[in-house]
């Protein structure tokens, strides 16, 4: 079993480690300090002992260590909210496309490491969905820090492959995610847009957050291809087009516009993240430039 | 369609190296496994038509592009009917215009010049085994070659050879002369070539139905020629032109005051403030005058000039002037200097007195500084006889005889009278007193064949002063003997009593050359004066006396200078004009010991022609005919020196103003002609006549638009704009 450092190199996880991932909105669980958590006081952990100073609380006082050593000392504890996220991996075939580097897919489990080692190590809770055309892998959320290895281990066993679906399997998670909480959605998030925006509405209407990192390869932004070409669908096996791209290149280059801005305007109006990513970019860069964004929000 | 690099058309084949170029990169695809397949389809289905169309309409531009610039280099012709000419054998007339407008240029670059290098090009250009004429129009228009020939290197080398400056342009007379040339010619193919420079007093409106009749014989050719106009050289008006000049007298002696009168003409829109005139004699400057002259205006510079020498001298006047034609800016002119002219005077009523014989008024007038002593000159010498001395002999070397109140003369004596003046003679008759009318109708005058001009059929007037007297009628005098006195300086020629004069009867009707006309009339309308040509010399016959039993004349201020004018224009028949036209010939009257004898005239151009000396007369005349060129022709004459004569042309043609487009499209109309204005232009004319029309020029065009089109239609199918 390979363990986060085999996914995550050590630099990559040195510059998420300054990072916070702050919750836009109240979600359950307890939580103190920047969090404004109607659960008070859920879960507070021992942190450390510090020399009583005149002002302290007196009830604050460890009454325990003045009887033993004679001195007072006030007990301090680590605060925290209960973050649940659930990361929703799109494992199907479109995923698998490479261009001249990474490939989609791979991509995307990588940031999903990274974000369960992050979310994890705050001890928020963390749940996976690996899916195609309908759901291959659901883990729930949890907190503790050895689900971080069983995330880990799904992300790496789920192959890749078969159509995606994605709306019938949105609306096939609402019910099983039953807590609200942040969604972030690993996928290219191609197929039918109005109707993925009907599914991102219905978690949306579950009071779920939702933060869609959408993958991109270079290659498919760019469309730089000059000789002819066959393109093979990754999710058909009889989809076949052979083309001049020189030529195609203009229509292709207008259709994805479009599909972009209608995705863009989809989710502005659902108040959806959504983060364009490229797998020629470093994916902890990616991350951290989210993340600082969110914080600042 | 015809191609003059048929082997190159093979590059046509290149038009499929698109197409192959298409297929194989069709054939040789990379496999992509792609997730955005939803993207690679147009979204609709009119998007998917233009850009199948688009991508149809490319690879055709790409296929068309190396297809026509095969064909561009195969140079393809446009044939119609033409095909069947190709380098066929044609008969050709070229018409050159080497009038001296021609001139017009700089030195090495003159319109001739142009124009001779052009029908020199058009004759090497002709097929082989052509036939070729070529008519110049400057001038008396003739061929250049005596027959139209198939030797073109022979008409060329002829034609290298040619210089202009040959009289204005006679344009009917040469186009008659080319039609007629074209329909000598043996080719089944003919071409009339005009090279000219198209000015506009040799075309114009005047001689349009002379030009038409020409025009109507050439269609009525069996075979019909193909015309073309080949207008050569710029306009440029900037010119001035010495018109003409005139004489104070006809003839002129050693000593004698002579003047000149150079009539100029600023043709152009500059205006020369300060033109230099310099008047030249036999070659050296004798004096300098200036004059101002306005655009359009005309001038006048008098000289003053003595002969000091008789004998044939030439006078120039000579414009310095910095306008485009050179060739008209001098006037030459050969002038006879006499040392002295002797005239007979025939006596037939001596008198007793002084001054009453018939004669001794005449004699006082024709030479005056003798007859008071002075140290001037007189030309005239006279010589005073009876009738009864009246003979051959006495006629030999005289220039004019004056028979004055002479009763009759006998038969012997009239023949040699005749003889006189058929050989150039003048012969002044003045009635009298004693004159027997029945001798001077039937004998003298000799039913219209003799001598004597008309029937003397009544006295008229009376010498009582009762009666009333005539006069001389004033009147504009168009006859150069008379036409001093349209001066009044001159003398009121109606001052003169006349009471006595014999009335003359005219002949009705008679217009012939030889018919006598009357100079002059009294005021009741009676003849004065009449003139009959006869030979080559000229008879005028007074009806009033040359004394003053009659009238009054001798008295009167204008007696001397009427008598010298009737006597030097008499004498002036003698010898045939020095200054002739264009085209006129050249006549020099000789000493009779001169018969026979070869002599030598050099032309303008320096060429020496050798001339025989015929009788005639009792002289020896010398005839040369071809003076087509204008200039100074000299003959070599052993006894009396070089006689000079001038020939001149018009100066019309120094107005440089050529035809307007539109004008020259009139005048080629009834031509059916084709108006070009270069070698070039004729060239690729004829080109498309013989060959049909290379089409080169717009598939060029076709390729650059291809050129633009395929790049253009790959910018949009690529979308490189965005």
């Amino acid at each position: 079993m390979a363990g986060p450092a085999t996914i995550l190199s050590p630099t990559d996880l040195r510059k998420i480690a300054n990072l916070h991932v702050l919750a836009r909105q109240v979600v359950e669980g307890v939580c103190s300090g920047l969090h404004t958590s109607p659960h008070k006081g859920f879960s507070v952990e021992f942190r450390q002992h510090r020399q009583y100073v005149q002002g302290d609380e007196t009830r604050r006082l460890d009454w325990k260590v003045f009887g033993k050593t004679d001195r007072l000392y006030i007990k301090e504890y680590e605060e925290e909210t209960n973050l649940r996220a659930t990361l929703l991996v799109d494992a199907s075939g479109s995923m698998a496309y490479a261009g001249s580097g990474t490939s989609k897919y791979k991509y995307a489990i990588q940031l999903a490491a990274c974000l369960s080692y992050l979310m994890l190590r705050q001890a928020d809770s963390v749940g996976l969905v690996t899916f195609d055309k309908k759901v291959r892998e659901y883990i729930p959320p949890r907190s503790r820090p050895s689900h971080l290895q069983v995330l880990l281990d799904t992300l790496q066993q789920t192959a890749i492959g078969g159509e995606t679906e994605l709306s019938k399997v949105f609306h096939q998670l609402v019910p099983k995610i039953h807590r609200r909480g942040l969604l972030i959605i690993l996928s290219d998030c191609f197929g039918d847009v109005p109707e993925l925006m009907k599914a991102l509405a219905h978690f949306r209407h579950a009071h779920h957050e939702i933060i869609i990192l959408q993958i991109w390869d270079p290659d498919e932004l760019e469309f730089p291809f000059k000789q002819w070409v066959r393109f093979d669908s990754l999710e058909s096996d009889t989809d076949k087009r052979l083309i001049d791209p020189v030529q195609l290149r203009a229509t292709y280059l207008e259709n994805l516009a479009r599909f972009r801005k209608e995705l863009k305007d989809g989710c502005s109006r659902h108040r959806i993240d959504l983060v364009p990513v490229t797998t020629d970019k470093p994916y902890a860069e990616v991350l951290a430039n989210y993340l600082a964004r969110r914080m600042k929000v | 369609m015809s191609f003059l690099n048929l082997i190159l058309l093979g590059g046509t084949a290149a038009a499929s190296i698109p197409l192959i170029i298409h297929l194989l990169h069709r054939s040789r695809y990379k496999v992509v496994p792609w997730a955005a397949m939803h993207l690679l389809d147009p979204r609709h289905r009119t998007q998917k038509r233009r850009i199948r169309l688009e991508n149809l309409l490319l690879l055709l531009v790409r296929c068309a592009i190396p297809l026509v610039l095969a064909l561009l280099m195969a140079r393809p012709v446009l044939r119609g009917m033409e095909t069947l000419l190709g380098a066929a054998r044609t008969s050709t007339v070229i018409l050159l215009d080497n009038s001296y407008s021609m001139e017009v240029g700089t030195k090495n670059r003159t319109s001739f010049i142009q124009a001779r290098d052009t029908a020199s090009q058009i004759i090497r250009n002709l097929g082989r085994g052509s036939e070729v004429a070529v008519v110049m129009m400057g001038g008396v228009p003739g061929p250049l070659l005596d027959e139209p020939t198939f030797n073109t290197d022979r008409a060329d080398r002829q034609l290298v050879k040619l210089q202009t400056g040959y009289g204005s342009a006679a344009t009917p007379d040469s186009l008659e002369l080319a039609v007629g040339t074209l329909g000598k010619m043996h080719e089944a193919h003919r071409e009339l070539i005009v090279v000219s420079d198209f000015q506009k007093v040799s075309w114009t409106d005047g001689e349009e139905p002379e030009r038409t009749r020409v025009a109507n014989l050439m269609q009525q050719l069996p075979v019909k020629p193909r015309v073309t106009f080949l207008q050569i050289g710029r306009e440029d008006k900037n010119n001035v032109s010495v018109q003409s000049l005139d004489f104070s007298r006809f003839l002129l002696g050693v000593g004698q005051k002579f003047q000149v009168r150079a009539n100029l003409k600023n043709h152009g829109a500059t205006a020369y403030p300060n033109l230099r005139v310099y008047f030249r004699v036999d070659g050296q400057e004798r004096s300098a005058s200036q004059v101002s002259l306005e655009p359009g205006e005309d001038g006048q510079v008098l000289f003053t000039h003595t002969f000091e020498t008789a004998g044939s001298h030439v006078i120039a006047v000579e414009a310095d002037v910095p306008d485009v034609l050179k060739a008209d800016n001098s006037f030459f002119a050969s002038v006879p200097v006499w040392d002295r002219l002797p005239v007979l005077l025939v006596n037939g009523n001596p008198g007793g007195g002084q001054l009453d014989g018939e004669t001794d008024f005449l004699e006082i007038a024709l030479r005056p500084y003798s007859a008071v002593k002075t140290t001037l000159a007189d030309l005239i010498t006279t010589t005073v006889i009876t009738p009864n001395q009246l003979d051959a002999k006495q006629l030999k070397d005289q220039r004019v005889v004056v028979l004055a109140n002479v009763p009759q003369l006998n038969a012997k004596q009239v023949t040699a009278l005749e003889d006189f003046v058929r050989g150039g003679g003048g012969l002044l008759i003045f009635p009298g007193s004693r004159i027997k009318t029945d001798w001077y109708n039937a004998k003298f005058a000799g039913d219209g064949k003799g001598l004597f001009p008309g029937r003397l059929t009544a006295l008229e007037g009376s010498l009582d002063d009762s009666t009333p007297h005539s006069a001389i009628l004033v009147q504009h005098y168009d006859h150069p003997a008379l036409t001093v006195f349209n001066d009044p300086r001159q003398g009121n020629l109606a001052t003169a009593t006349i009471r006595l004069w014999y009335k003359l009867a005219e002949k009705a009707g008679t217009t012939t050359n030889d018919a006598p006309f009357v100079l002059a009339r009294l005021n009741n309308g009676d003849p004065f004066l009449v003139e009959k040509k006869f030979g080559d010399g000229s008879i005028i016959a007074s009806s009033v006396p040359c004394s003053a039993e009659w009238s009054n004349l001798p008295m009167r201020p204008f007696y001397l200078p009427l008598m010298q004018q009737l006597v030097t224009y008499l004498a002036a028949k003698f010898d045939p004009p020095r200054n002739v036209d264009i085209g006129r010939p050249l006549i020099a009257v000789l000493p009779a010991e001169l018969t026979g004898k070869s002599l030598e005239l050099t032309d303008p151009l320096g060429q020496k022609h050798k001339l025989t000396a015929t009788n005639a007369a009792g002289r020896a005349l010398v005839h040369f005919a071809d003076t087509r060129l204008p200039g100074l022709y000299a003959l070599d004459a052993p006894t009396n020196g070089p006689v000079h004569f001038v020939v001149n042309t018009t100066r019309a043609e120094s107005d440089l103003t050529q035809l307007t487009a539109e004008e020259l499209k009139t005048v080629a109309k009834p031509w059916d002609a084709k108006i070009v204005k270069s070698w070039d232009e004729y060239h690729e004319l004829e080109q498309r006549r013989r060959f049909g029309r290379e089409i080169w020029r717009p598939l060029l065009w076709v390729l650059l638009g291809l050129i633009f089109a395929e790049l253009a239609l790959a910018q949009r199918v690529g979308g490189v704009k965005q």
